[in-house]
């Protein structure tokens, strides 16, 4: 129509050009993989905020719900390797599936457990970046309602053309090394034995569906 | 009274570099997961154990308690207007360490929300600073600071009533009730009683977190030890590396290792 108006669309389309190629850019150094990890992340959350949103489903559908994601996107054995670190190499191939198997229910009982005292959180996925051995790190922020912000990282691996997280690192703290200290304790004083007699009495103390609400 | 934070300072700093040379922060690294062939250190862990038992005696037998009954009759509004209004009369607190960690821009956003916070905000109690301008609170403590400072935290060391701890957060505790100001203008009776209410308050807001935590844990004080130790030193990591940008230490990579041949 008028000068100033194609003169405006002009700085525009210059403006879209350059954002284009600023978020080349990014991307280029962003690396494919960390940006893959990243859409896993991002996906993986919407699908559990839904899942906690949907009030009026019975807790014990969602809690499944919730496992079956928690199964595809969490790389379980890798975690329990990570988590036994030395210590792995002491259990037998027996002990070491045993092991691996009631982690996995440790950690979706205490995942599950929280289920209820879910309240509108919303998922900020902040940035992504890879780490020298080829892992990545997705750090996001959780916005509570009356918690505040709060920080929390993923870290994800690629296996079989996969990216699944192998560990969470929440304000700072990751699960790995929590864990990583407590089974170190355990495994010094008592050995593989005790690990597992640890982790199979906190399993048959905390039924998956009692310890909602 | 500024002669008496000077001296104050100065005692806690002394006490420090006295201390940091003969520890040098053993148990930080260790417990951030990192080397795995050697026992965690806690040189302290005799002392800390039985201690840690007696606190957790007292937090389920007087704290928790009191705190459930004052979380079932206050509402949740309530208990976040006055944890915002202790959070907000820290202000010289957060100020100061942001200072001494090279953080004007810090500084300047916890002087801001007081300003807006005690004002606009109703004395602290809520917290537009946040909500309208987007400014989020500085949470600054001396433990940090010396930390960035490049001090050691030294081992883990849990005290009676007080809780978990390091040599050179207890020390910034110290340092930094100095600073807080408010208690010099206040009677006794009353900072007792405000005392309380901060405790009694800011535990009701905990009572599903810790509780989820003591079922959760395969060995409660080591869990606490860890969480500890790691949210320490992220707090005074991540202001050391917003400057030279992060780079990958050799703490993660050991973490995330798989060992060879397992």
């Amino acid at each position: 129509m008028t000068i100033s108006t194609a003169s405006f669309r002009g700085t525009r389309a210059g403006l879209v050009f350059a954002l284009l190629l600023a978020s080349l850019a990014a991307v280029a150094q962003a690396d494919e993989g960390s940006a893959e990890a990243r859409a896993v992340v991002a996906s993986t959350s919407e699908q559990v905020l839904e899942i906690l949103r949907r009030k009026e489903s019975p807790t014990d559908q969602r809690l499944g719900e919730l496992q079956q994601i928690a199964y595809q996107r969490f790389d379980f054995p890798t975690i329990g390797r990570l988590v036994l670190a030395r210590g792995w190499g002491q259990l037998s191939p027996a002990q070491q599936a045993e092991f691996l198997d009631d982690f996995k229910r440790h950690l979706s009982l205490d995942y599950g457990r929280r289920i209820d005292a879910y309240t509108d959180q919303k998922v900020e996925v902040l940035s992504d970046r890879s780490e020298a051995n080829g892992d990545a790190t997705v750090r996001t922020q959780v916005h509570g309602a009356n918690s505040g912000l709060v920080a929390v990282d993923y870290r994800l691996r690629k296996v079989d053309g996969q990216w699944r997280v192998i560990d969470v690192i929440v304000e700072g703290v990751s699960l790995v090394s929590s864990y990583r200290s407590q089974f170190q304790e355990i495994m010094s004083s008592g050995g593989p034995t005790r690990v597992l007699q640890v982790l199979r009495e906190k399993n048959s103390r905390a039924p998956i569906s009692a310890s909602a609400g | 009274m500024r002669v008496g934070i000077v001296r104050t300072l100065r005692i806690g700093l002394f006490a420090c570099l006295v201390a940091g040379a003969s520890w040098q922060a053993p148990a930080r690294a260790e417990d951030a997961g990192a080397s795995t062939s050697t026992p965690v250190a806690d040189p302290w862990e005799a002392f800390n154990r039985p201690v840690f038992a007696f606190n957790e005696v007292l937090d389920r037998w007087l704290l928790e308690p009191v705190a459930t009954g004052y979380d079932f009759v206050v509402p949740d509004f309530v208990q976040g207007s006055i944890d915002r209004f202790f959070d907000n009369i820290r202000v010289p607190i957060d100020t100061v360490n942001a200072l001494l960690q090279g953080k004007p821009r810090d500084a300047g956003i916890a002087v801001g929300r007081f300003v807006v916070n005690s004002t606009v905000g109703f004395a602290g109690f809520f917290d537009p600073a946040r909500e309208e301008l987007g400014l989020e609170p500085v949470r600054e403590d001396f433990g940090q600071t010396l930390g960035v400072w490049g001090l050691g935290s030294g081992p883990f060391l849990v005290l009676p009533v007080l809780g978990p701890t390091t040599p050179r957060d207890a020390v910034g505790l110290g340092v930094d009730s100095a600073l807080a100001v408010y208690p010099w203008f206040v009677p006794a009776a009353a900072l007792y009683s405000s005392r309380g209410t901060a405790l009694v308050n800011g535990r009701s807001l905990l009572l599903d977190q810790v509780a989820d935590s003591r079922k959760s844990a395969l060995d409660y004080y080591v869990f606490v030890r860890n969480a500890y130790l790691q949210y320490r030193t992220a707090l005074v990591e991540d202001r050391k590396t917003t400057e030279k940008q992060r780079t990958e230490g050799s703490e993660d990579d050991d973490l995330y290792r798989i060992l060879p041949g397992y």
